[in-house]
């Protein structure tokens, strides 16, 4: 039980760095980013493949941060004069991309099967300690992304891409090259999903091409929508709650004698009506954005 | 300081602005009237870069103005206000007013980051500005609320302030005082000559005639996106083409219906029925 709470928690500061990121770019900037798990995925096999190369970590996760960074930069270039609804459709189809490239470049990314028998974090260390170990380093992670992310989204930068989320005309006409904040939200948001895969990945010893299917996208979201999008808490908490969630219905047909097939279906239909139960009930979600008053904090 | 030169949009078969040519010089208010459709917010939206001209081509310092970055004519000091600004709702009044400033370390991640003390000293002296400038349109008390929940005349007001927080050369402004109730309009025309003795241009659509007569040191009339008139603004209720842009062709035996009355300034003011939507 110990155990599988602590892979709870680990999962869910994982996950967490995700929302933030996805936080980032789709509660402040508005950018409604249907691939985000194609940055996960970038940064969970850079670093499988770089690990597997033989590079220590350390040097692993860096590296793919940066390429997941670079992936963003990308995505916010290629779609840089389509209006915010198209421009979702086609992050989700360059997500599609990334997993077909996963799937079939079998030299690269071993195909179907993945890359497996990653050496992982902490090789010195067994069970519990080493679990203790990981989620210590997770949750550290998780502390900086959120700080960094909410010191972003404070200053000048993160008031224009709430500009541009609201009125990019505006923002257009007091001087903001909305264009170049999207594409360092997206490289700046990458870097953190990239963060979020690489962990995954040495947490796990594995990643495949099924880890980056359209759901996990829409379960990251799941999350955001939960949580309140805006709001760099609201990101963490929801992240807490759908992981706790995702991981603990496999108890459940235990307890009411489901058949084992179900509680793949289940977690579907679990994540769907928390996404239709919070629209309806509390749009702006458990933690709501709030608005930022400078006049009244100064001395 | 800003030009056009033989400029033209067409939408589809409409042409919205015909060859049309102009120049502002410096500290000038100029006004540009003429009834709904004749094409002047569409040249606005040309003027400062929002749209790209069919042909012909506008000028700023030097510049060629163009749609492919709309952002940089206000960076170099050509800004523009919207009639309907549609600000924020979940963003403060005084978050709004920053946003209009150039705050460059702010601006940057790396530096939001790496630099809090530099960020913190220029934040500190934009809101000051900033508070400045909400009190000569008396919002200074809103400072801290939803620019989005401000009544529209406020929001207009709000937007004007937000637009000179980078001291602009030349303002570009859609309707600035419609829904603005008449103290406030005298006030904005007061605000609006203080910022032309600052050293800023401003071009001003209008259909307030009273307003234009009361500010503007020229007029540029348009009708069917062709200029009809350029003259003093007392001028242009002598001038035939444009009282027949506003009013039609006079029929023989019609009467004209002008009402003279509310002449600020010497001029007259120009009624129409149904002019002002």
């Amino acid at each position: 039980m110990l155990e599988f709470c602590l892979h709870v928690l680990i999962m869910s500061a994982i996950f967490g760095i995700a929302a933030v990121s996805l936080n980032l770019q789709a509660g402040t900037g508005g950018l409604l980013n249907f691939g985000q798990i194609a940055l996960f995925g970038i940064g969970a096999y850079a670093v499988a493949i770089l690990t597997r190369a033989g590079l220590p970590w350390p040097a692993a996760l860096p590296a793919g941060m940066a390429a997941a960074a670079l992936g963003g930069f990308a995505i916010g270039r290629l779609g840089r004069d389509l209006a915010a609804e198209y421009w979702a459709l086609a992050t989700l189809a360059v997500a599609e991309l990334v997993r077909l490239v996963a799937l079939n470049e079998d030299w690269l990314t071993g195909g179907p099967q993945g890359i497996g028998g990653i050496v992982g974090l902490f090789p010195g260390l067994d069970g519990v300690a080493r679990a203790l170990a990981t989620l210590a380093l997770a949750a550290l992670l998780l502390l900086g992304t959120a700080l960094m992310a909410r010191r972003l989204g404070q200053t000048q930068f993160g008031r224009v891409l709430r500009l541009m989320r609201e009125n990019p005309d505006l923002a257009t006409a007091l001087g903001h090259d909305i264009v170049a904040c999207k594409v360092k939200v997206l490289a700046i948001g990458g870097a953190m999903a990239g963060l979020a895969g690489g962990l995954y990945t040495l947490y796990l010893a594995f990643i495949g091409p099924d880890q980056l299917l359209p759901f996990e996208t829409f379960l990251i979201w799941t999350m955001v929508v939960l949580g309140g999008l805006g709001n760099v808490a609201g990101a963490v908490v929801g992240a807490m709650l759908v992981t706790t969630l995702y991981a603990g219905i496999p108890f459940l047909k235990d307890a009411v004698a489901l058949p084992s097939d179900l509680t793949g279906s289940l977690r579907v239909f679990a994540i769907g009506s928390i996404v239709l139960a919070v629209l309806m009930l509390k749009p702006q979600g458990l933690v709501p954005e709030r608005l930022r008053r400078l006049h009244a904090q100064r001395p | 300081m800003l030009s056009a030169h033989d400029v033209t949009r067409s939408f589809g078969g409409l042409t919205a602005v015909n060859h049309v040519s102009l120049e502002i010089g410096p500290r000038e208010i100029v006004g540009l009237v003429g009834p709904n459709g004749s094409g002047k917010t569409t040249l606005l939206n040309l003027l400062s870069g929002f749209l790209a001209p069919t042909s012909g081509e506008i000028r700023f310092d030097g510049t060629t103005v163009s749609a492919r970055r709309a952002w940089q004519p206000s960076r170099l000091g050509l800004r523009r206000s919207f009639q309907l600004p549609k600000l924020p709702a979940r963003m403060s009044v005084l978050e709004v007013m920053l946003a209009g400033g150039r705050l460059p370390a702010g601006a940057s991640p790396w530096r939001s980051l790496l630099t809090p003390g530099a960020v913190r000293r220029e934040e500190a002296a934009f809101i000051g500005k900033a508070m400045g400038l909400l009190a000569e349109v008396d919002l200074a008390g809103l400072a801290d609320h939803p620019a989005g929940g401000l009544s529209g005349g406020q929001q207009k007001l709000l937007g004007l302030a937000a637009v000179l927080m980078d001291d602009p050369a030349v303002l570009l402004l859609d309707e600035p005082t419609a829904g603005v109730n008449p103290s406030l309009r005298r006030r904005m025309a007061d605000h609006l000559r203080r910022i032309r003795e600052g050293g800023t241009a401003l071009v001003i659509v209008e259909h307030d005639m009273g307003f234009i007569g009361d500010l503007c040191d020229r007029c540029l009339a348009l009708d069917k996106g062709a200029v009809i008139a350029n003259c003093r603004p007392d001028e242009l209720s002598g001038n035939q083409q444009v009282v027949e842009a506003y009013l039609g062709r006079r029929r023989p035996g019609v009467p004209l219906r002008i009402v003279a009355g509310g002449t600020v300034g010497g001029t007259v003011d120009i009624r129409t029925n149904g002019a002002r939507a």
